[in-house]
């Protein structure tokens, strides 16, 4: 499929000046066919996503089935131990003191859906992850400052290194690197 | 975002801007990052240094108290319930400002918020840890302080979930967890800048590991955005939830003076207004020291200065509904115990309450005052003050006179008291101190997004 | 974009549904009329209930229009002529409180003099319940919140004459303290009007439930006002789905906010338990009157908040006409609940006379509301944010 010697690529980089060069080369990225693509930026910018066509995230899933579970979770210990195991009259309070239940069952309802937010993002980004091939690119290190990098990988069916690379450095980068795995 | 730049509104009306003009992604980037990287400054070990030795003071009053009992602070019958619960309620509620700018601001679009949160959320963090200090060493046997959690124990028992204290258990852990993870969260994409930026090969390992592995992929800011709203959502509801819960340690029970629906909104206003007097105290300092200037500009101070002033009328508002209800009640004890408050034994820290927090923020009107650092700062300490008079008149005056005259009693904080409260405040200095040492203490990388755009590519061609 | 005021004139639409609601109240004020031949006490009672959800949404525009003036966002230019048309009936809303005034004895206990006579808590009252002070106290808050409408509404018509970019700091000028009066003042006026038909009761926290109430039905009315003013010209297409997920949001928020105060107030007083307070709840959670507050857990709370979390059903229109409509009717049922059980402690009733006063007050109301809306250009479009705010769209 792809040329022998490209083989020991992760794929190739193009580096650029700014946000709208990058925009613009991630659209036509996607237009020329090219998926298995990936934009790094110093900040997150919102028409780098939908050039790059991501999917809406599952974030907010994980959140709300958090939140579920703490709800039900936090209710059901109040209940649980005040009712059925450990039941204790208070001040003549009924067992089942549903309103005291409350603060409690809104904290796990928080807690539990904050923990599925900050794993779950955690877990759908794959970090932590230790090693990348693309820092391999001493450059690269500009992507947390002022440097816009698009990268098209190796296992994209589409990509040759020869014509991938002129592909690229038609997008007007300021320099195409190659990425060694 | 591709749009050209022109003067808002706001700009042309006046205002002073959110960031100093002239600033691109580079600069924004290499100026923060060099607090960190230049070295350390001489100023920075003495001031540390001190805070240190603060505290070593707590550990000296935690360690006599652990020898011998709460019987070295100032309780007693009717005041059961002193300096622990005053520290603890002031410390907590300081930390609010911090989740309201991070959170709050955030979901409301502030975006004056950016260059002052991450310091803001540390203070939060830092301002937890004081305060969740208290009520474990109040418990009298501080090594059986695992009791309140609910656990599958040999004494078959379970917590009590009918008492507030136990919401407090629940409120207070899950906001010191919640803000952790959300700074942290918030950290990971500028321990990839230091992790980028270091020379030395240990710090690269350390700012390395704890960024992950993070490389700014878009598919990354994609989930990471999306998680950073979603966790300010949930912390919104989740700080004014804290201070309600704390207020609710008060108002449950039927104590003239703690027994006040007014309390939970009270409170987080109350919390919020301190905060705020907080982050102005060490903001105002920080960035005459750092020169931080351009990030930190007068629209912050004065932003800040009107939150206070907001805040504070809501605590006014508070004092006032108060004091209208006990006369309209028809409640002789709780008439009693206003007019105990403000004319009794402690009328001097009522009255000195009135000055620091109502009346002392009304300087914030005058435009003159919000623009000038140094008369804000000044506000700020009155509010300090006032908001740890307006706990301690809550606790004691509600107390120390109660239903029976045969048991009435009066109460001072003892020398471990005040040492104990002097060594909190020394573990939070020297936390920060070594907050704006090892860590970015703007965000970067939210820096890098409110920077106009046009500008910074111009300059970087 | 171009900002000629004429290019926002209100569609013909509006004046015609003032019409309509005027023939409307019209026919529930004569329905009333004859509900208060027939049984006066009845009238008064059903009268105050609804007299005070009119009220409650234009003080609630006042208050909505004095944030925005301080805040300055973008979402309050977009509402501003609902928020001020809504505020700008507040004079009206003082006329027709005079049927209460009238019917003090009806409705409050500390004004019938033989129930004082055996009541020692209500002689204590009479520091601040008596209806002369009662009568004083009303006309000040109604002058006061006429008047800010009046003032801001002033200068906001100067505004679209004159241009003048200074004006918007005027209008801050008077919206800071404003808003400081009318928290003041509404609170108090919790106190006298809706309170104290249960005159023995308090609670700290009322004032604040009271305008918050007032800031929901507010809010409610003009998301429900927008969503009819995007479909037509010419807002069509400058009122899009952007506005509607902020004001969604604000609803969110302020649904939450009601039940923050709701829980608080209630659970406060229930772990109390003393019994000059939670008498209040008893009568409010028996006799027929539980089904309604649960009734307003699931549906003034739980369900709206539900439904807003979701982000397209904020961003649709119609999903959010209904939330908005069901709060508004749940800002009814809620003051009902409070007011009702001290007039029929034993049960839950409804009379017709509920309805009727509610459509009587509401038809003048709206036609009011309606005319004030279609006299000016429906955008601000001198003021000194409006052109940024467009172009953000």
């Amino acid at each position: 499929m792809s040329a022998p010697g490209a083989a020991r690529l992760h794929g190739l980089m193009a580096e650029f000046r700014s946000a709208r060069s990058l925009i613009r080369a991630c659209e036509r990225t996607h237009e020329a066919g090219y998926r298995k693509t990936d934009a790094y930026t110093p900040y997150p910018i919102e028409e780098v996503f939908e050039a790059l066509h991501l999917h809406r995230s599952k974030v907010p899933l994980l959140v709300l089935i958090g939140g579920i579970l703490g709800c039900l979770g936090g209710f059901a210990l109040c209940y649980w131990t005040s009712v059925i195991e450990y039941p204790m009259n208070i001040g003549g309070r009924p067992h089942n003191s549903w309103p005291s239940f409350i603060p409690v069952t809104f904290e796990t309802t928080i807690l539990v859906a904050s923990f599925f937010a900050v794993v779950g993002m955690l877990a759908l980004n794959g970090l932590p992850m230790p090693y990348h091939p693309v820092f391999n690119v001493k450059r690269f290190a500009l992507a947390s400052r002022d440097r816009y990098f698009l990268v098209i990988e190796a296992e994209d069916s589409r990509f040759d290194a020869e014509e991938t690379r002129r592909f690229l450095a038609s997008l007007e980068p300021t320099e195409v690197f190659d990425v060694e795995p | 975002m591709a749009k050209e730049p022109r003067p808002s509104a706001s700009d042309r009306l006046g205002k002073p801007p959110v960031l100093a003009p002239g600033h691109t992604t580079s600069s924004v980037t290499d100026q923060i990052s060099a607090v960190i990287l230049r070295g350390t400054p001489r100023w920075w070990y003495f001031a540390f240094g001190f805070s240190f030795l603060l505290v070593l003071l707590l550990l000296q009053s935690l360690t006599k108290l652990f020898l011998e009992g709460t019987g070295i602070w100032g309780l007693n019958i009717p005041v059961g319930w002193g300096f622990a619960i005053i520290n603890f309620v002031w410390w907590i509620g300081i930390g609010h400002a911090g989740t309201l700018i991070s959170a709050i601001l955030l979901l409301l679009r502030q975006e004056w918020r950016t260059s002052i949160n991450r310091f803001a959320e540390a203070m939060t963090l830092f301002a937890v840890a004081c305060a969740g200090l208290y009520p474990l060493i109040h418990v009298g046997r501080p090594w059986l302080a695992y009791w309140l959690l609910p656990y599958p124990n040999t004494m078959g028992m379970w917590p009590q979930f009918r008492s507030p204290l136990i919401w407090d258990v629940f409120a207070v852990s899950t906001y010191a967890t919640v803000s952790l993870m959300f700074w942290y969260i918030g950290l990971i994409p500028d321990l990839a800048t230091m992790r980028d930026r270091v020379e030395n090969r240990w710090s690269k390992m350390v700012y390395g590991a704890l960024a992950m592995g993070w490389r700014g992929s878009a598919h990354h800011w994609h989930n990471y955005e999306t998680a950073y709203l979603l966790l300010a959502g949930l912390a919104t509801p989740l700080v004014v939830s804290v201070h309600s819960v704390v207020s609710f340690d008060f108002a449950v029970g039927q104590t003239p003076g703690w027994h006040a629906t007014i309390f939970p909104p009270y409170f987080v206003a109350g919390a919020i207004f301190a905060g705020f007097a907080m982050v102005l105290t060490l903001a105002i300092p920080l960035r005459a020291i750092f020169n931080l200037q351009d990030f930190i500009t007068l629209r912050h101070i004065q932003n800040m200065g009107k939150v206070m002033l907001a805040t504070g009328l809501i605590v006014a508002y508070g004092y006032m509904i108060e004091i209208f209800m006990a006369f309209y009640s028809g409640n002789q004890y709780e008439e009693f115990m206003i007019l105990n408050r403000i004319t009794g034994p402690y009328r001097n820290f009522w009255w000195a309450l009135i000055l620091c927090n109502i009346l002392a923020p009304q300087m914030i009107w005058i435009k003159k005052v919000r623009v000038t650092p140094a008369l804000m700062w000044i506000v700020a300490m009155f509010v300090n003050v006032g908001m740890w008079l307006e706990r301690f008149v809550i606790v004691v005056t509600s107390l120390h006179r109660d239903f029976l005259p045969s048991s009435w009693g009066m109460y001072a904080g003892t020398k471990w008291d005040w040492a104990t409260f002097i060594g909190t405040i020394g573990l939070f200095l020297s936390l920060l101190f070594l907050f704006v040492r090892f860590l970015p203490m703007i965000s970067i990388f939210e820096m890098r997004t409110i920077v106009p755009k046009s500008d910074s590519e111009e300059a970087s061609a | 974009m171009s900002l000629e005021p004429q290019r926002f004139a209100a569609p013909a639409d509006v004046a015609r549904l003032g019409r309509n609601a005027l023939v409307v109240g019209a026919i529930g004020a004569a329905a009333s009329v004859a509900g208060y031949l027939s049984d006066p006490a009845q009238f008064f009672r059903s009268y105050l209930v609804s007299w005070l959800l009119w009220l409650g949404i234009a003080a609630g525009c006042l208050a909505i229009a004095m944030l925005h003036h301080l805040s300055r966002g973008a979402w309050g230019l977009m509402i501003r002529r609902v928020l001020e048309a809504g505020s700008s009936t507040l004079p009206l809303l003082a006329i027709l409180f005079l049927p209460i005034a009238l019917g003090l004895t009806e409705i409050y206990p500390w004004a019938r003099p033989d129930e004082v006579a055996h009541d020692e808590m209500l002689q204590y009252k009479t520091w601040w319940l008596t209806p002369g002070a009662f009568y004083l106290r009303a006309a000040i808050y109604l002058a006061i919140w006429s008047g800010l409408s009046f003032a801001l509404n002033r200068l906001s018509q100067r505004q679209d004459e004159t241009g003048d970019p200074g004006l918007f700091r005027k209008m801050q000028t008077i919206a800071a303290p404003g808003i400081l009066i009318y928290a003041l003042t509404a609170t108090f006026a919790s106190v006298d009007w809706l309170m104290s038909v249960d005159a023995h009761w308090y609670s700290s926290l009322f004032g604040v439930y009271f305008i918050g109430g007032q800031g929901l039905a507010a809010l409610s009315f003009v998301v429900i006002m927008a969503l009819y003013l995007a479909k037509r010209e010419p807002m069509k297409g400058i009122l899009g789905a952007n506005h509607f997920h902020d004001y969604g949001k604000l609803m969110l928020a302020f649904v939450s906010l009601w039940a923050y105060f709701a829980l608080s107030q209630f659970l406060i007083i229930w772990s109390g338990n003393l019994k000059e307070e939670v008498l209040w709840y008893k009568e409010r959670t028996e006799h027929g009157w539980n089904i309604i507050a649960l009734g307003l857990i699931f549906l003034h709370f739980v369900l709206p908040f539900l439904l807003l979390l979701s982000r397209d059903l904020k961003r649709r229109g119609r999903p959010l006409l209904w939330i908005a409509l069901l709060l508004l009717v749940m800002r009814w049922v809620d003051l009902y609940w409070q007011a009702g059980p001290a007039f029929s402690p034993h049960g839950l009733t409804f009379h017709w006379l509920d309805l009727a006063t509610l459509v009587a007050i509401g038809g003048l109301w709206f036609a009011a509301f309606s005319r004030r809306l279609a006299r000016r250009p429906l955008l601000p479009v001198n003021d000194p944010f409006m052109e940024e705010t467009l172009d953000h769209e």
